[in-house]
């Protein structure tokens, strides 16, 4: 009698996995490799980011991560030294290709930063930036789109009084999710987010991560982190990334209770990284 | 390599766990040669002594919630220490079932139906002794196939349970003892449930499935 052959118990991920697998892809990487000059940053990288989902990527320092989802939205190649191969196909659009427009694909694809970047003006035109530049002058419409934003981001009863001061007055948590709501007025698809509360107190961290979790609904988000119980709490999959390598993308309920691959199991056991 | 102190604190309780199942042990075969030798003050003593059981899994239990909130563990660490609980709380049960017999023994007005059923009892002493080490041996060398052979001899444990208690219906001796005999021989049977219930924890702590031995 081997382990194999005795009744094993479907776990809940199995019950699960078609209508998950039904979830359509918004980003499809295929075969990606990146090179900063000579040195190979990305090897063959093969992941998907569906719809209403959050994927985490996770990884010790120098794995990729960031230039990862930096390529999603090609700010990697604003480095010139910068070359790519493979394909992303967002939306089953190659996003390499001449033919799709940078600024469409940086309109649809919203980016949060480590650190929060509020622009040294007031907290209202943060907001109306972007929609004022895609050609938006109604003031009434603006108004709108800016409390709608701020609502989203969860920061809306905090500054609906002082919309009109300088966005650097706020704290740190509250400039995140300020450009949070920055990011939801150009109403995007997809929200890229490095490290979004690596540079915020544990409090601002927990409402950053309960706001990601009301906006998956509407967004598809990734997430990079170097917090792992963050990853474990908020996404729907996960990616670990070792070297440049994709070397495990799975449900995170999957990852964190048991990975497939060692190395995945050393790193978020604390064995290395 | 980082959280060695973590790793260590880890293998200390793995320790502690098998320090308490071959405490498990000593305890079953110390009720058996008592009742066989119809020595009533020591199988009181046994009784008494049980309290300590029930502290070190208290002990044990504290010491892996305080791991779960400082480390806060995933994957084989989580399993790790969620199957320390498990399998602390298991012995603690087999240790409750030998002082069991103990009490059933003690209730038995005269020892004359146990001594006559002394070769059918012996034979399931036996194999209960033999599942009780090699689950533990098994647990220490986290090693699968020894645990999972652990259900084949938990079947046969059950048939010479079956059997006895029909034996036991048909047999000439007052209720007050074959009952009492009846229950010893059910202990036992429980006792080997249980180890069959710390070998599928034991799979479950090495590849993450769990799996029905019963």
């Amino acid at each position: 009698m081997s382990i194999n052959s005795l009744q094993e118990r479907p776990s809940r991920e199995e019950a699960t996995v078609t209508q998950e697998e039904a979830r359509e892809a918004v980003f499809r990487t295929e075969g990606l490799n990146l090179w900063y000059g000579n040195t190979q940053a990305l090897h063959n990288i093969e992941l998907d980011q569906r719809a209403n989902e959050v994927t985490a990527i996770i990884g010790p320092s120098g794995c990729g991560k960031s230039t990862y989802i930096k390529t999603l939205n090609r700010m990697v190649q604003m480095n010139p030294i910068v070359k790519v191969t493979g394909k992303v196909y967002y939306r089953d659009q190659n996003i390499f290709d001449r033919k799709f427009p940078v600024e469409e694909l940086r309109t649809r694809v919203g980016m949060v930063f480590q650190k929060p970047n509020p622009f040294p003006k007031t907290i209202f035109e943060n907001v109306a930036y972007g929609p004022k530049i895609h050609g938006i002058r109604n003031k009434k419409l603006l108004a709108e789109i800016v409390e709608e934003s701020l609502k989203g981001a969860a920061i809306w009863e905090e500054v609906k009084d002082r919309l009109q001061e300088n966005a650097f007055g706020l704290s740190g948590g509250q400039q995140q999710r300020l450009c949070i709501a920055r990011c939801l007025a150009i109403e995007p698809d997809v929200i890229l987010m490095d490290e979004p509360t690596s540079a915020l107190d544990p409090k601002s961290t927990l409402k950053v991560e309960e706001l990601v979790q009301q906006l998956k609904s509407k967004y598809s988000i990734m997430i990079v982190t170097h917090n792992m119980q963050q990853a474990a709490r908020i996404s729907d999959r996960t990616a670990f990334f070792l070297n440049g390598e994709v070397i495990e993308f799975d449900e995170t309920d999957k990852i964190f209770s048991n990975p497939s691959d060692k190395r995945t199991e050393d790193y978020i056991t604390g064995r290395f990284g | 390599m980082s959280r060695e102190i973590f790793i260590t604190e880890l293998d200390e309780l793995q320790q502690e766990i098998y320090a308490l199942g071959r405490h498990i042990e000593s305890t079953f075969k110390k009720v058996v040669q008592a009742m066989n030798k119809g020595e009533k003050a020591v199988l009181q003593d046994l009784i008494e002594a049980d309290e300590e059981v029930n502290e070190v899994e208290l002990k044990i239990n504290e010491q892996a919630t305080l791991m779960i909130t400082k480390q806060q563990p995933v994957a084989s660490d989580l399993r790790h220490i969620i199957v320390c609980l498990k399998i602390s709380s298991d012995l603690e049960r087999m240790g409750d079932l030998s002082v069991d017999m103990a009490k059933a023994y003690l209730h038995m007005p005269s020892n004359q139906a146990y001594q006559a059923y002394r070769p059918e009892l012996d034979a399931m002493v036996s194999k209960v002794e033999i599942m009780v080490r090699q689950v533990m041996e098994a647990y220490d060398s986290k090693d699968m196939l020894k645990a999972q052979q652990l259900a084949a001899m938990d079947d046969d444990i059950d048939q010479a349970y079956g059997k006895l208690v029909k034996d036991l219906f048909r047999s000439e001796y007052s209720v007050d003892q074959t009952a009492q005999l009846a229950f010893i021989a059910r202990y036992m049977e429980r006792i080997g449930d249980y180890c069959t219930n710390i070998s599928e924890w034991i799979i479950y702590e090495v590849n993450g499935k769990r799996f029905d031995l019963n």
